[in-house]
C-alpha cells in the first residue's frame, strides 16, 4: 500500500507544477498592469515605476515565478497588490463564506428535494402530485439569478421579513446568520432540489415495482413502514450520486447568487480581483483550487486502492 | 384501503412541513431586519448607521482621493483644516488657527491640545511633519503630491505648533491640507493592509473584513464634545448597484453611496427616501482625445466632436438628469468658473459637419474606448457613437476590460477617443492641471503638450491678482479651442438615504462627515 501511495505522489506533484506554470503564465499574459492599479489614480510614471519595483513586478518573469512558488511552498501566499491584505486571509474568508452558502443550499436542496421526491413518488392524490410536479418544474426552470431577485422583492422589500443581502456568519451568530443565509441558499438550492425530487421519485417508483415491496404489502405491512424502511433506503443510492453532481453545480452557481445577495464569497473575490488586475490573488486562488482537487483525487485513489487490492497490483 | 394507505404519507409530509416552518419561526425570535433598523425613530443619540457601497475600501490609498475610501476618510480620520463649502476658505479642524507669512511661503499652525489617536497616543506636531514627509514618497499615491513636494521644511516649533515652509507660494496649499488625512505614524506599516486603521476621527475601526464589510464604533474620546451621535457604522460592500438599491428599499440600509445614476434617479421619487447631491459637483464626464492619432490630431476634428455631442441627451439618458451640461472642467463656485464659456459647445451637427469637411476628415473612422465595467460610461459611449455617425464620422466602440483600459489610459496609449470621468474641478483650479491625469500640463492621457498650456498651468499655480484672473480666462479659452478633453456633463456624487438619516454632511473632496449625523 505504501509503495502504491508513493507511486501516486510524483504524478500529483507534476500536475501541481504544470498547473502553477499555466496559472502564472496565463494571468501574466492577460491585459492590464497591476502596478498601474496599485499606484492609484492620477499616479505619475515615477510613482507607477516605484510601485512596480516595490511589488517586484519589474523582475524577469521566471524570477517572479520562482519567488511566488517559493512563497507558496513556505506557506506565504503574499499580499494582495491592490488591497495590501494577506492573500491567505482573503482566500480563507472567501472560501469559508462560499462553503457556508453552499452547505446551506445543500441542506435546503436535500430537505425540499427529498420532500417533493417523496410526495411525487408515493402520494396517491392527483392534486397533490400535480401541484408538486408543477412546483418542481418551476423550480427547475427558474435560474437562481431570477429566483434570487424575486425572493428579495417578496421577502425583503414587499414584506420586510429577511435581509436583502449581506452576510453574518451562521457559525458566529446562528440565529441572525440563518436569516442572512436562507434566501441566497434557497435561490441556489431550488434547481438542485427539483433535480433531486425528480430522481428520487423515479427511483422510488422503480423500487415499488420490486418483489420485496409487493411481498411486504401482501404481508400487510403499513405503508409508512414500507416507504421509510424498505423503499427509501433502496431508492437513495442513485440519488446520492446525483446529489454529488448537484453540489458541484451549486458551488459554481454560487458566484451569481453571491453577486445578487452581496455575499462575500470566492466568486466575488475572483471578480473583484480580476477587475482590479489583482492577479496575485487570482493565481493563488486558482492554485489552491487545483491543489484541493489533486489532493482529493489522490486521497480517493488511495481509498480505492485500500478497499480493492487489485488496484495496488497495477 | 388505498386512501388509508395514502394518509400516513400525507401526514408525514404535513408533519415535516410543519417542523420546518416551526424551525424557521424559532430561528426568527431575533430578527436580522429589526437589528438592521436599529433604534430608528428613537432619540438622537445612539443607533447604528448602515451603509452600503459598491467597492471595498482600499486603505493603501487613504492619502489619495478615490471613491471607495470616501466612507472612512472623514469618519475615521481628521485633517488640519476643512474648507467652507460656501466661501471655500479653510476652517479649523485639528489646527485651531494658523498664520501665513513670507508671501504665502510659511504656514504656522496652532494645533488642538485635546486630540488623541484611537490608540490613545496624543496627537501632536510630529504627526503633521510625518504625514507631509510620507506624502512625498515615490510609493505614496496622492493627487496633491506636487504641492507636498514644494515643502522645504516642516518642523515642530512648539508643543502644539508646527511650521511648514514652501519653496514657492502656490495657490492650492489648502487643497492639500483638505485632503491630507492625519494618519498614525506608529501604525503606518499596517495601514495599507488594513490591519491597523487608526486616526483621530469620530469613529474607530472595530473590524475590517476585506471585500465584505467594515465596522466602526463611536470614538468615546472624540475631541468634539457630545459627538458623534451614532453608536456605530456598519459599511457593507455590494458590487451590484441593484443589490444596494434592494438593501435600501428593504430598510436594511440607511445610506447607499454612489448608486448608478439611473438607480439613483429611481430612488429620488420614492417616499421615505431622499437623493442627496453633493454640492462639490466634483464629477465631470468627458470624452478624451489622443491628439497624436489621426484624425484627432487636427483641432477642427476635436472641435467637430464637441459640436456633435448631444449633452442634454447624455444627461437625461445616461445620468438620470443628475448634473448639468458643461464645456469646461470647473464646477460652479470655483475661481475659474465662467458660465458663458461653460455653455460654449451645444449640439450643432451642421457646424460639426462643416469643420469635418474643412479639415478633410469627413467620413473618417475613429475608435471610442471605454471601460466595460462602468455602465454609465458605456451608456455615454453609445450616445456619442450615434452622434458622431450623424455628422459623418464612423465611430467604432471599443469596450475594454477595466484593467486593460486603465493601463492604456495611464500610459497615454488609447488610440482614439475615450469616455471617462474626472474630478478636481471643484476648488483651486491649479489642483486640476497639476494633479489630475487627464489635464496634467506636463504629461496627460491625451498626449497634449503645449508650452502655452504649461505656462498657464504654472501661472494659475503661483500667480496672484489680475494676472491670475487673466490666466484663468486664457486657460478656459485654450481648453475650448484645443478640446483635448471634451467636457460633457458636470455631475456630482450622490447619497441615497432613508429619510430617517439626518445631519449627513461631506467635505469638499467628498469624504463623508458624520460628526453630527443621527437616526431620527
Amino acid at each position: 500500500m505504501l509503495r502504491y501511495a508513493l507511486r501516486r505522489v510524483p504524478s500529483a506533484l507534476a500536475v501541481l507544477a504544470i498547473a502553477s506554470v499555466v496559472v502564472f503564465s496565463v494571468l501574466h499574459l492577460a491585459p492590464g498592469d497591476p502596478a498601474v492599479l496599485a499606484a492609484g489614480p492620477d499616479a505619475s510614471a515615477k510613482t507607477v515605476s516605484a510601485v512596480r519595483h516595490q511589488l517586484g513586478l519589474d523582475a524577469p518573469l521566471p524570477q517572479q515565478y520562482l519567488t511566488w512558488l517559493g512563497g507558496v511552498l513556505t506557506g506565504d501566499l503574499g499580499d494582495s497588490y491592490v488591497r495590501g491584505v494577506p492573500v491567505a486571509t482573503l482566500i480563507g474568508n472567501g472560501l469559508g463564506n462560499t462553503l457556508e452558502l453552499t452547505l446551506g443550499a445543500v441542506v435546503l436542496a436535500v430537505l425540499l428535494g427529498g420532500l417533493a421526491g417523496l410526495v411525487l413518488g408515493v402520494a396517491k392524490g392527483r392534486l397533490v402530485r400535480g401541484a408538486t410536479a408543477a412546483a418542481t418544474a418551476l423550480a427547475f426552470a427558474i435560474p437562481p439569478y431570477v429566483s434570487g431577485v424575486l425572493l428579495v422583492m417578496v421577502f425583503a422589500i414587499t414584506h420586510r421579513i429577511l435581509p436583502a443581502g449581506g452576510h453574518v456568519s451562521v457559525f458566529a451568530d446562528p440565529e441572525i446568520g440563518a436569516q442572512y443565509l436562507i434566501m441566497p441558499a434557497l435561490a441556489l438550492a431550488l434547481p438542485a432540489a427539483a433535480v433531486l425530487a425528480r430522481f428520487l421519485s423515479t427511483s422510488i417508483r422503480r423500487v415499488f415495482g420490486e418483489d420485496y415491496i409487493r411481498i411486504g404489502t401482501a404481508k400487510g405491512l403499513r405503508r409508512r413502514r414500507i416507504v421509510l424502511c424498505h423503499a427509501l433506503p433502496n431508492a437513495l443510492p442513485p440519488v446520492l450520486t446525483v446529489l454529488g453532481i448537484q453540489i458541484g453545480q451549486m458551488l459554481g452557481g454560487a458566484i451569481v447568487v453571491e453577486a445578487i445577495f452581496a455575499w462575500p464569497g470566492v466568486g466575488q473575490l475572483i471578480i473583484d480581483s480580476l477587475k482590479s488586475s489583482d492577479y496575485f490573488v487570482v493565481q493563488n486562488l486558482l492554485l489552491v483550487t487545483v491543489t484541493v482537487f489533486v489532493v482529493l483525487q489522490t486521497v480517493t485513489d488511495l481509498l480505492h486502492a485500500a478497499v480493492d487490492p487489485r488496484l495496488r497490483m497495477e | 384501503m388505498t386512501g388509508q394507505r395514502g394518509q400516513p404519507a400525507r401526514r408525514t409530509v404535513l408533519a415535516a412541513g410543519l417542523s420546518l416552518g416551526a424551525g424557521l419561526l424559532n430561528t426568527a425570535c431575533r430578527s436580522a431586519v429589526a437589528e438592521q433598523q436599529g433604534s430608528g425613530g428613537g432619540p438622537r443619540h445612539g443607533g447604528t448607521l448602515r451603509m452600503v457601497q459598491g467597492t471595498d475600501i482600499l486603505p493603501a490609498f487613504l492619502l489619495s482621493q478615490i471613491n471607495p475610501n470616501f466612507s472612512v476618510s472623514r469618519t475615521v480620520f481628521n485633517t488640519l483644516t476643512e474648507l467652507d463649502h460656501r466661501t471655500l476658505r479653510p476652517g479649523p479642524s485639528l489646527a485651531k488657527s494658523w498664520r501665513v507669512s513670507d508671501g504665502g511661503r510659511t504656514y504656522v499652525f496652532q494645533l488642538r491640545d485635546d486630540v488623541a489617536f484611537h490608540s490613545g497616543r496624543p496627537f501632536g506636531p510630529d504627526d503633521v511633519v510625518f504625514v507631509l514627509d510620507h506624502l512625498t514618497k515615490d510609493t505614496t499615491s496622492s493627487q496633491v503630491k506636487a504641492v507636498a513636494q514644494q515643502v522645504t521644511s516642516a518642523e515642530r516649533t512648539g508643543d502644539h505648533e508646527v511650521t511648514v515652509g514652501f519653496g514657492k507660494a502656490v495657490s492650492n496649499v489648502w487643497d492639500m491640507f483638505e485632503m491630507m488625512i492625519l494618519i498614525d505614524r506608529e501604525s503606518v506599516t499596517d495601514l495599507a493592509s488594513g490591519r491597523e486603521i487608526i486616526g483621530t476621527g469620530p469613529f474607530t475601526v472595530e473590524s475590517y473584513k476585506p471585500g465584505s464589510s467594515i465596522s466602526l464604533k463611536r470614538n468615546r474620546h472624540y475631541w468634539k464634545p457630545g459627538r458623534p451621535y451614532l453608536d456605530g457604522i456598519e459599511i457593507a460592500i455590494a458590487a451590484q448597484s441593484s443589490s444596494a438599491v434592494a438593501s435600501l428599499r428593504s430598510g436594511q440600509t440607511h445610506l447607499a453611496l454612489d448608486l448608478s445614476p439611473l438607480d439613483a434617479a429611481g430612488i429620488r421619487d420614492r417616499p421615505g427616501f431622499r437623493l442627496v447631491q453633493s454640492d462639490a459637483h466634483d464629477l465631470t464626464y468627458y470624452i478624451g482625445a489622443n491628439v497624436e492619432v489621426p484624425p484627432l490630431d487636427k483641432v477642427e476634428v476635436r472641435q467637430a466632436v464637441a459640436w456633435a455631442i448631444d449633452r442634454e441627451r447624455v444627461l437625461a439618458q445616461a445620468l438620470g438628469g443628475i448634473g448639468r451640461p458643461s464645456s469646461l472642467p470647473w464646477s460652479p463656485g470655483t475661481a475659474a468658473w465662467d458660465p458663458g464659456r461653460a455653455a460654449a459647445y451645444t449640439l450643432d451637427p451642421d457646424k460639426a459637419k462643416r469643420l469635418l469637411r474643412r479639415s478633410g476628415a469627413a467620413g473618417a473612422k475613429v475608435d471610442l474606448y471605454y471601460s466595460n465595467t462602468l455602465a454609465t460610461n458605456a451608456a455615454i459611449a453609445q450616445i456619442v457613437q450615434s452622434n458622431l455617425e450623424d455628422v459623418g464620422l464612423t465611430c467604432r466602440l471599443q469596450p475594454k476590460q477595466d484593467a486593460e483600459y486603465q493601463k492604456m489610459f495611464v500610459s497615454g496609449k488609447i488610440p482614439g477617443l475615450f469616455v471617462n470621468g474626472h474630478g478636481f474641478g471643484q476648488l483651486t483650479p491649479s489642483t486640476l492641471v497639476k494633479g489630475s491625469w487627464p489635464f496634467n500640463a506636463q504629461q496627460n492621457a491625451s498626449n497634449f503638450r503645449d508650452p502655452e498650456y504649461r505656462r498657464l498651468a504654472d501661472e494659475i499655480w503661483t500667480g496672484k491678482g489680475d494676472a491670475l484672473t487673466t490666466a484663468y480666462r486664457d486657460l478656459n479659452q485654450l481648453f475650448l479651442e484645443q478640446q483635448f478633453v471634451i467636457d460633457l456633463i458636470n455631475s456630482t456624487h450622490t447619497y441615497a438615504i432613508q429619510a430617517s438619516l439626518k445631519g449627513l454632511a461631506w467635505t469638499m473632496y467628498d469624504g463623508i462627515d458624520l460628526d453630527h449625523a443621527y437616526l431620527a
